[in-house]
């Protein structure tokens, strides 16, 4: 694992991986057999050479596991000229996570600490230790309503934020396997997403849950008072050729919107704007807009970028599994916060 | 104080029966950043699972007993672009593992960076 270097076809471009020259290792042959040998083996370089010395055209030649396949570091674009985006088209399996820092860390995308811009962490100190009694002391605040910041502090999260609870104190509704719903998809362990476009709809289906939101593309309008949904009700348009614009309603309450509990009411209205910048690149910004909650709109994503991943990229599966989770609490959760054992 | 903490959270895991964490990075509440112990042992059960990996290791304490560690990392799906597979460890895997251990004392530990199963530095 963890190659991906083009060995798949001879005529495909490749990053060539200087450890896998099994190509080039011939047997010493008798001396008799050398002319034909040589021959052979010239024929059978060639395409091998030509591989390893031509740069990869584009994201697809680059080699990928077929089977539960792993996201392409940035690196593995390097050298690439994108091609120009298509135009109207977000189809493909795409990566959100980004890589994690050189220093170490978490990967931009899986916002442990709380949403992308919002991150609710003490300042200089990005692995808070939890147990603050509110986001007062972190660098960016929210423009919380009295009753935003009262919901906020219902809402215990066990995670990495400022606030943070030891689990068995907490309430994050992902802890018992409830849906992470819309927005928490993209504000949470944004891993991949893939598009499938259809003539009246676009489907997005997220790894995060294994779930999919419908995106209505065929003019509906939203509906009126909607019976609330996890994900919620969603129609798009495409306001240039590359710019396509979601706006979501109706967003069942229970939901939070990230790992720090940021809460959202049944008023929310979600705008995803998604730009697609070439054939490889496009950036997601996301507006928050919910006044019950927040005195003024705020975007926990800007120009967040996502990564097209190769043709035949295998999305890995990522349940949360109710068998498995009580399996962990029982032999590590429960037992890591019991009173002490000496 | 701690040992309030933890009736208190006895008291909640009575109450509601289970605590239950989310996919993936859970706080250092429950951990002793500080420290850091060494975990040489047998390896008795892999679980390759959400919401965190973890790995069963028996280990012999200073008398010789037996002690059953449980030692945790990140989801799976972390684990996997890091290069873990399904078959990093298996039963009777001999380790040797570098652990930050849970604050209450027990032998629950997470992953501090160094591994080596069988004799080789895993660096995946």
């Amino acid at each position: 694992m963890g190659s991906h270097s083009s060995r798949e076809s001879p005529v495909r471009a490749s990053h060539a991986n200087p450890s896998d020259g099994s190509n080039l290792k011939m047997p010493k042959p008798a001396i008799s057999t050398i002319p034909t040998v040589a021959l052979i083996s010239a024929l059978c370089l060639l395409p091998s050479l030509r591989a390893q010395t031509a740069p990869p055209a584009s994201v697809d030649d680059v080699k990928i596991d077929k089977w539960n396949s792993v996201p392409l570091r940035k690196s593995a674009y390097d050298g690439l000229k994108p091609a120009p985006a298509p135009r109207r088209d977000l189809a493909g399996a795409w990566y959100a996570a980004g890589d994690p820092p050189a220093g170490g860390g978490a990967a931009p995308g899986i916002q442990a600490t709380g949403a992308h811009e919002y991150p609710a962490v003490l300042r200089g100190n990005n692995t808070p230790p939890g147990g603050e009694p509110d986001e007062h002391n972190i660098p960016r605040q929210l423009p919380y309503t009295p009753l935003g910041e009262a919901t906020l502090k219902a809402h215990k999260p066990t995670g990495m934020s400022v606030r943070s609870v030891p689990a068995v104190l907490g309430n994050d509704p992902l802890d018992i396997c409830d849906p992470p719903g819309f927005p928490r998809l993209e504000l949470y362990e944004f891993r991949m997403v893939e598009f499938a476009q259809m003539p009246d709809h676009i489907i997005v289906l997220s790894q995060l849950s294994r779930t999919w939101r419908t995106i209505w593309t065929d003019g509906r309008e939203l509906p009126k008072n909607p019976e609330p949904r996890w994900n919620g009700y969603s129609v798009g348009k495409w306001v240039d050729d590359y710019t396509f614009v979601v706006e979501t309603i109706g967003v069942d309450e229970r939901t939070w919107l990230d790992n720090a509990g940021r809460p959202h009411s049944s008023e929310m209205k979600v705008e995803e704007r998604f730009h697609r910048i070439d054939h490889d690149n496009m950036e997601l910004t996301l507006t928050i807009d919910d006044p019950k909650m927040y005195t003024q709109p705020w975007q926990p994503l800007i120009k967040f970028p996502l990564r097209l991943q190769p043709r035949g990229f295998d999305i890995r599966e990522m349940f949360c599994v109710p068998s498995d989770t009580a399996q962990y609490n029982n032999e590590i959760g429960d037992p890591s916060v019991a009173p002490d054992q000496k | 104080m701690r040992n309030k903490l933890g009736a208190i959270s006895l008291l909640v895991v009575g109450f509601l029966a289970a605590s239950l964490p989310s996919l993936a990075h859970h706080g250092n509440a429950s951990y002793d950043t500080e420290k850091t112990v060494t975990v040489k042992g047998t390896v008795t059960e892999y679980i390759w699972a959400n919401p965190h990996v973890f790995v069963k290791v028996d280990a012999k304490d200073e008398n010789g007993n037996t002690v059953h560690w449980v030692i945790e990392t990140q989801n799976l799906v972390q684990q996997s672009t890091l290069g873990w597979t399904s078959s990093t460890f298996k039963p009777g895997d001999q380790v040797d593992i570098d652990v930050t251990p849970a604050k209450n004392g027990r032998p629950i530990g997470r992953f501090k960076g160094r591994i080596v199963i069988n004799g080789q530095p895993f660096k995946p």
